[in-house]
C-alpha cells in the first residue's frame, strides 16, 4: 500500500467525517437541550434533501445558493413539529421520553410516505452546478470539491453554533434551559419558546446539512436511514449536550470508518465505529465531552 | 378529547370487524383470467415495482386488445382458447420483507382466488413465495429474480423465464474470451467489486469461480456494505489493485455513488463490465451523465434489438406512453414473463391449475417472437427458462448497444471506455 | 384485584383460543398469528424496558439468535424446531447476559444507542457469515406436515395455538414476576436506581436477569417465527427494523403494565397488515403515510399508551356511577 492510498483514505475519512459532524449538529442541538432523540432526525436530512433537489429543478439556482432558503424552511419545520408533535407527546405523564421515541418514529415513517408519494420512489441526482463532479488533485490525494465545500461549512457551521450559544443572550437562555428546566420559568424565560427555537435552528442546521449532501449524494424517499445510525453514534460519541463533542465524534468515526474498510472487510466497516463508540463509553459512560 | 379518542377507537375496531367479515372472496368473473402480481410497491426498491406495474400492465394491454405484433396473443383480443377471457392483474406489496411476501402471496391465491402468480423482484421473497406456491400448488412465474438457489430448491410450481445470475456471469467471460480471440482484447485480471446482500453474493461467487477457470487473475474482491454514506476507502483499495476490467455488481443507488467515487478518485480501468441491476437503471444513467459512456453490461434487452425484433419499437412506443420512460432489461423481461405466462394459461385452455402447469412444461416459443434477445424460452425439469441466452451491451453515445455476440452486435465494442 | 387479574387473563384466553373458529380465511389468520407473535415479543421487551426501566433498541439481536440456532439446528442437524427453540432461546439468554455485562454500566441514550450498535454488529457479522447462509439466508425445506418438524402444509392453526401457548406462558410470568419480590426490585431500578443502590438493591444482577429473562423468551419467538415464514436472512431477523417493531406495541399500549403489550399489538399489527394489503398496491407510499399519521396521532393524544387511556375511562365511569348514586340517595 503506497503513502499516496494511505493519505487518500485518510483525507477522505477525514471530509466524511466533517460531514457526518454537520448532520449531525442539529441533532446533538436538539438532544442537548431537551434530552430528546429525534428518531426523524434522517427524514429531517431526507426533506433538506429534497427540498434542494425541487427548489434547483424550480428556480435552477445552484444549491449553494438555496442554501438559506432552505435553512429558513427547516427552521419553519422544525418549529411546526416541535409545536405540533412534540410538545403534545412531551406532556406524557409517565415516561416522556418513551413517548417522543415513539411519535418521531412514526414521523419518520410518515415522512418517508409523503416523500414517496410527491416524489415517487425514484433516485435523483442534482447534475449540474458550481461544484458538480470535479475534484482537486492535491499530490496525488483527490479531493471531491463537493466534500470539501461540505466541510467547510461544517466548520462554519459549528463555529455559528457556537458564537450563539455563547455569546447571545438567545444561547444564555438556551443554556439556562437546559440546565434546569424549571427554574427558568421563575426567571422570567419562556421556555416553550426556548424550545420551539431550539427546534428551529435544529431543523435549519440539518437544512444546511441536508444541502451540501444533496450536490453529491443521491435523493430517495429512504436515503435518511443510511446517515441516521451514524448521527446518532456521533451526537453520542461526543458526549450529550456537547457541540464540540460532536464535531470530534463525527471526525473520528469518519476516520475510523475509512480505515477499517481499508484494512479490514469493506461489508464490516461500521463495526469499525461501533467498537469505538462501545470502548469510548465503556471508559467514559457519557462520551467524551458531555455532561448529560 | 378522551371521548374523540374514544369515538376514534371504536370506528377502528368497528372497521377492522367489518373488514374481517366484508373480506368474503370476490370470485372472479368468468370472462376474466386473475394473475397476481408481487412486487416491492414501498420502501427502499419501491420504484422497480412501480415500474414493473406499468410493464405489467403494458403487456396486459397486448393481450387484451389486438394489436399487429408478433407476440404471443397480441392479434387477439383476451384468451381466444378461453372464450376470450380478458387478463386481470392485482398488486400486492411485499416490502422486500419475505414475511410479508408469503402473507400477500397467501391472501392473492385464497382471496383473489389468481389462477398464476408472478414476480418479485427480491430473491428472498420468491423462495418463499415459490414454497406458498408450492404448498397451495399454484403455478408461480418468476420474471426477474436472479438467484440461482431459486431453480435449486426442487420447487414444482415455480418457472423462471430469466436467466440467472450464474448464466449471466458466464456469458461476462465467454465475451471476454471471444475479444481475446477475434479482436486481440487480452484481460488478464478483473477486480470483482459487490454489494453485501443476496444478489452481490451470488454474483461474485459465480465470478470468483469462472475467473479461475479462465485463468484470469482477480486483482481485488471487494463486498461492500449496500447504501453506503462514503465508497472512497472502496475504490481507493480498487485503484491499488489496478485491474484491467472492472466487475461490478450493484443496485442504482450504489452504482451512482461508485461511478461518481470512480471520477473523484481518478480511477480509470479499462472497461467497467458490469452485472445489469443498477448500471442500466435510466436514474442512474441521468445522475451520472457522460461517465456512463463506454460502460458495458451484460444484459437482456437492449433497444436496438428493433432492427431484428420489429414488436420491439412499437411496445417500447406503447411503455414510454404510459411511464415517459424507455424499456428495460427489467421491466422487457416482466412484460414478456406476463406475456409467456397468458400464453401458456390460452393454451391450458382453462384456469386449472394443473392445466396451466402442464402448458407452461411444454412451452416452446421461439426467440423471434419475444422481445428479448433470448434462443427463446423453454424450461428445463427445475423450471428454468434455459433457452434465455444472455447479450452485452455497452453505452455509446447516450444508448445502449449491442456488442456481442459478434453475430448479432450492432456496434463495434469501444475498449478501452472513454475516460479521459 | 389479583383475582380480578387472574380471572381476565382466562377471559382473553378462552376468547383468544376461540378466535380462529370464525376466521378461516389464511389471510386474517395470517395476522392474529403475527398479533399473538409481537404481543409475546413487545411482553418480552417489557419485562427488561418496562418493568425495569432498561430500554432495548437491540431485540433483533436476540430474536434473530433464535431463529438462526433453531434453523441451523434443524436444517444441518435434524433437530426438532421444538428442541431447538428451547437451545435458541437459551443461547439468546446467554448472548443478553454477555451484552448486558458491559451495557448495563451505561444510562439512558447512552445504554440506548449502546443496545443497537451492539445489534447492529451481529447483523452485520450474520450477513457476512458463509457459515450461517451469510446473505443468501436459510430457507427451511418442507418435509411434510409434522407437529415433531414444526412444519404444515396450508393449516395455520397449529402455528396460532403455538405461538398463544408461549404468548400465555410468558404473560402468566409477567404477571407472577411483577408480584414477586423480583418485580418490586425491578421498578425501584426503574424508579430510582441511585436510591435504589443505596438501599442495598444490587442493581446490576437485577438488570442482568432481566435481560436474561427477556431475552430468552424473545429468542423463543424468533425460532417460531423462522419456523412459521420457513425463510430468515439477517434482514429479516436481524435488522434495526425488528427491533422497533418489537417495542412499539408496548410503547403504544403502555409501558411497564401486563396489558399494554397485547393493546398495543391489537390496535397496530392488523393496521399495519391492512393498510399495506389494500392501499399497498398503489406504490404511493400512502400505507406509510397512514401507518406513520396513526402512530403519530396516538401518541400526541395519549402519550401514556392506551392502558392510559383505559384506565381513564374506568375512572371517569367511576366517578359517573358514584355521581348517579348521589343523585339516587
Amino acid at each position: 500500500m503506497s503513502v499516496e492510498s494511505v493519505a487518500q483514505v485518510i483525507a477522505s475519512g477525514l471530509l466524511m467525517g466533517l460531514i457526518y459532524a454537520l448532520i449531525a449538529a442539529g441533532l446533538s442541538l436538539i438532544f442537548g437541550l431537551m434530552d430528546i432523540v429525534n428518531f426523524a432526525h434522517g427524514e429531517f436530512l431526507m426533506t433538506a434533501m429534497y427540498l434542494t433537489f425541487g427548489l434547483n429543478l424550480l428556480l435552477t439556482l445552484d444549491p449553494l445558493a438555496l442554501l438559506p432558503v432552505v435553512a429558513a424552511l427547516m427552521f419553519l419545520l422544525g418549529v411546526v413539529i416541535y409545536r405540533t408533535v412534540i410538545r403534545r407527546a412531551m406532556q406524557a405523564r409517565t415516561s416522556v421520553w418513551m413517548a417522543q421515541i415513539f411519535v418521531t418514529f412514526g414521523l419518520a415513517i410518515m415522512m418517508r410516505g409523503l416523500a414517496q408519494l410527491i416524489f415517487t420512489p425514484e433516485y435523483r441526482s442534482i447534475r449540474h452546478h458550481w461544484l458538480s463532479d470535479r475534484s482537486v488533485d492535491l499530490l496525488g490525494v483527490y479531493l471531491s470539491l463537493p466534500q470539501l465545500a461540505a466541510a467547510g461549512v461544517c466548520l462554519l457551521g459549528f463555529l455559528g453554533l457556537y458564537l450563539l450559544i455563547a455569546r447571545t443572550d438567545f444561547g444564555r437562555a438556551l443554556e439556562a434551559t437546559r440546565e434546569d428546566k424549571e427554574a427558568v420559568a421563575l426567571v422570567g424565560i419562556n421556555r416553550d419558546l426556548i424550545f420551539a427555537l431550539g427546534w428551529g435552528i435544529g431543523g435549519a442546521a440539518v437544512g444546511i446539512a441536508g444541502v451540501m449532501l444533496a450536490s453529491f449524494y443521491y435523493i430517495y424517499p429512504g436515503v435518511g436511514a443510511n446517515f441516521a445510525l451514524v448521527a446518532f453514534i456521533t451526537v453520542a460519541l461526543g458526549g450529550f449536550g456537547s457541540l464540540g463533542g460532536a464535531l470530534l465524534g463525527g471526525i473520528i468515526i469518519g476516520l475510523v470508518e475509512a480505515i477499517t474498510a481499508m484494512l479490514v472487510e469493506p461489508s464490516l466497516k461500521s463495526i469499525g465505529i461501533y467498537a469505538v463508540y462501545m470502548l469510548v463509553v465503556l471508559l467514559r459512560p457519557r462520551g467524551l465531552f458531555g455532561y448529560l | 378529547m378522551m371521548r374523540k379518542l374514544s369515538a376514534w377507537l371504536s370506528a377502528y375496531i368497528a372497521a377492522i370487524v367489518f373488514v374481517f367479515c366484508a373480506a368474503a372472496p370476490a370470485s372472479a368473473a368468468e370472462t376474466e383470467v386473475v394473475i397476481g402480481a408481487i412486487y416491492p410497491l414501498s420502501g427502499q426498491a419501491a420504484q422497480v415495482g412501480v415500474d414493473a406495474r406499468v410493464a405489467m400492465e403494458t403487456a396486459v394491454d397486448i393481450i387484451n386488445n389486438s394489436y399487429d405484433l408478433d407476440l404471443p396473443l397480441a392479434r387477439t383480443a383476451g384468451l381466444p382458447n378461453l372464450g376470450g377471457a380478458k387478463i386481470r392483474l392485482v398488486w400486492a406489496d411485499h416490502q422486500a420483507d419475505p414475511q410479508k411476501g408469503r402473507a400477500e402471496a397467501e391472501r392473492l391465491i385464497t382471496q383473489d382466488k389468481v389462477a398464476a402468480l408472478v414476480g418479485t423482484y427480491y430473491s428472498s421473497v420468491a423462495a418463499v413465495v415459490g414454497q406458498v406456491a408450492d404448498r397451495y400448488n399454484v403455478p408461480f412465474v418468476v420474471v426477474d429474480s436472479s438467484s440461482p438457489s431459486l431453480t435449486r430448491q426442487g420447487f414444482k410450481w415455480l418457472f423462471r423465464i430469466s436467466p440467472h445470475d450464474e448464466m449471466m456471469s458466464t456469458a461476462m467471460f465467454e465475451f471476454l474470451k471471444d475479444l481475446n480471440a477475434t479482436k486481440h482484447i487480452d484481460v488478464r485480471s478483473v477486480a470483482l467489486f459487490h454489494e453485501d446482500t443476496l444478489f452481490g453474493t451470488d454474483s461474485s461467487n459465480a465470478q470468483l469461480k469462472l475467473a479461475t477457470e479462465a485463468g484470469i487473475k482477480v486483482a481485488a474482491d471487494v463486498k461492500y456494505r449496500a447504501n453506503s454514506p462514503s465508497l472512497t476507502s472502496e475504490v481507493e483499495t480498487l485503484k491499488v489493485a489496478n485491474a484491467d476490467v472492472l466487475m461490478p455488481t450493484s443496485y442504482v443507488n450504489d452504482a451512482i455513488l461508485l461511478v461518481k467515487t470512480m471520477s473523484e478518485l481518478g480511477y480509470h480501468p479499462q472497461a467497467i463490465i458490469a452485472q445489469d441491476a443498477g448500471y442500466t437503471e435510466p436514474s442512474f444513467l441521468s445522475a451520472v451523465g457522460e461517465m456512463a459512456n463506454g460502460i458495458i453490461s451484460r444484459g437482456s434487452f437492449s433497444l436496438d434489438l428493433a432492427s431484428k425484433r420489429p414488436a420491439v419499437k412499437i411496445v417500447n412506443e406503447m411503455y414510454k406512453k404510459r411511464s415517459g420512460k424507455d424499456l428495460t432489461e427489467n421491466t422487457a423481461k416482466e412484460l414478456m414473463g406476463l406475456l409467456v405466462l397468458a400464453d401458456a394459461i390460452d393454451r391450458a385452455g382453462s384456469t386449472k391449475n394443473e392445466a396451466i402447469r402442464a402448458a407452461l412444461e411444454k412451452t416452446d416459443l421461439p426467440g423471434d417472437k419475444t422481445i428479448l434477445p433470448w434462443r427463446g424460452v423453454k424450461f428445463d425439469a427445475t423450471g428454468q427458462n434455459i433457452l434465455a441466452t444472455p447479450i452485452m451491451v455497452q453505452f455509446i453515445d447516450g444508448q445502449w448497444r449491442t456488442i456481442w455476440p459478434f453475430g448479432v452486435a450492432s456496434h463495434d465494442v469501444v475498449w478501452p471506455m472513454g475516460g479521459k | 384485584m389479583k383475582l380480578q387479574g387472574l380471572s381476565l387473563g382466562a377471559a382473553v384466553l378462552a376468547l383468544v383460543l376461540a378466535v380462529p373458529l370464525g376466521i378461516r380465511d389464511p389471510f386474517f389468520q395470517n395476522i392474529l398469528i403475527l398479533t399473538v407473535l409481537y404481543t409475546a415479543l413487545s411482553q418480552a421487551w417489557n419485562l427488561l424496558g418496562g418493568y425495569c426501566g432498561q430500554v432495548s433498541l437491540g431485540q433483533a439481536l436476540f430474536f434473530g439468535i433464535g431463529a438462526y440456532a433453531s434453523t441451523i439446528l434443524f436444517t444441518r442437524y435434524g433437530v426438532s424446531p421444538l428442541a431447538g427453540m428451547m437451545l435458541g432461546g437459551l443461547l439468546a439468554a446467554l448472548v443478553g447476559l454477555a451484552v448486558g455485562w458491559p451495557c448495563f454500566r451505561l444510562r439512558g441514550h447512552y445504554f440506548v444507542i449502546a443496545t443497537i450498535v451492539v445489534a447492529e454488529t451481529g447483523y452485520l457479522l450474520f450477513l457476512n457469515w458463509d457459515w450461517a447462509g451469510a446473505a443468501t439466508g436459510i430457507l427451511i425445506p418442507f418435509k411434510g406436515e409434522s407437529i415433531v418438524d414444526f412444519q404444515f402444509q396450508t393449516s395455520k392453526l397449529p402455528f396460532y395455538y403455538g405461538i398463544v401457548t408461549i404468548a400465555a406462558v410468558l404473560w402468566v410470568f409477567s404477571y407472577w414476576i411483577a408480584r414477586s419480590k423480583w418485580g418490586f426490585y425491578w421498578r425501584a431500578v426503574r424508579g430510582n436506581p441511585d436510591a435504589a443502590e443505596s438501599l442495598g438493591v444490587r442493581i446490576f444482577r437485577y438488570k442482568m436477569a432481566a435481560a436474561a429473562a427477556s431475552a430468552f423468551f424473545t429468542g423463543i419467538c424468533g425460532s417460531f417465527y423462522a419456523q412459521y415464514v420457513s425463510y430468515i436472512d439477517p434482514d429479516s431477523v436481524l435488522a434495526f427494523n425488528q427491533s422497533v417493531l418489537i417495542s412499539l406495541p408496548t410503547v403504544l399500549g403502555g409501558i411497564g403494565t401486563l396489558w399494554g403489550p397485547a393493546l398495543g399489538a391489537v390496535v397496530l399489527i392488523p393496521m399495519s397488515e391492512l393498510v399495506r394489503a389494500y392501499l399497498g398496491g398503489t406504490g404511493q407510499g400512502t400505507d406509510l403515510i397512514i401507518y406513520g399519521a396513526l402512530i403519530v396521532g396516538v401518541a400526541t393524544l395519549k402519550p401514556e399508551g392506551l392502558c392510559g387511556l383505559i384506565a381513564d375511562l374506568c375512572k371517569r365511569g367511576k366517578r359517573a356511577a358514584r355521581q348517579a348514586a348521589g343523585e339516587g340517595a
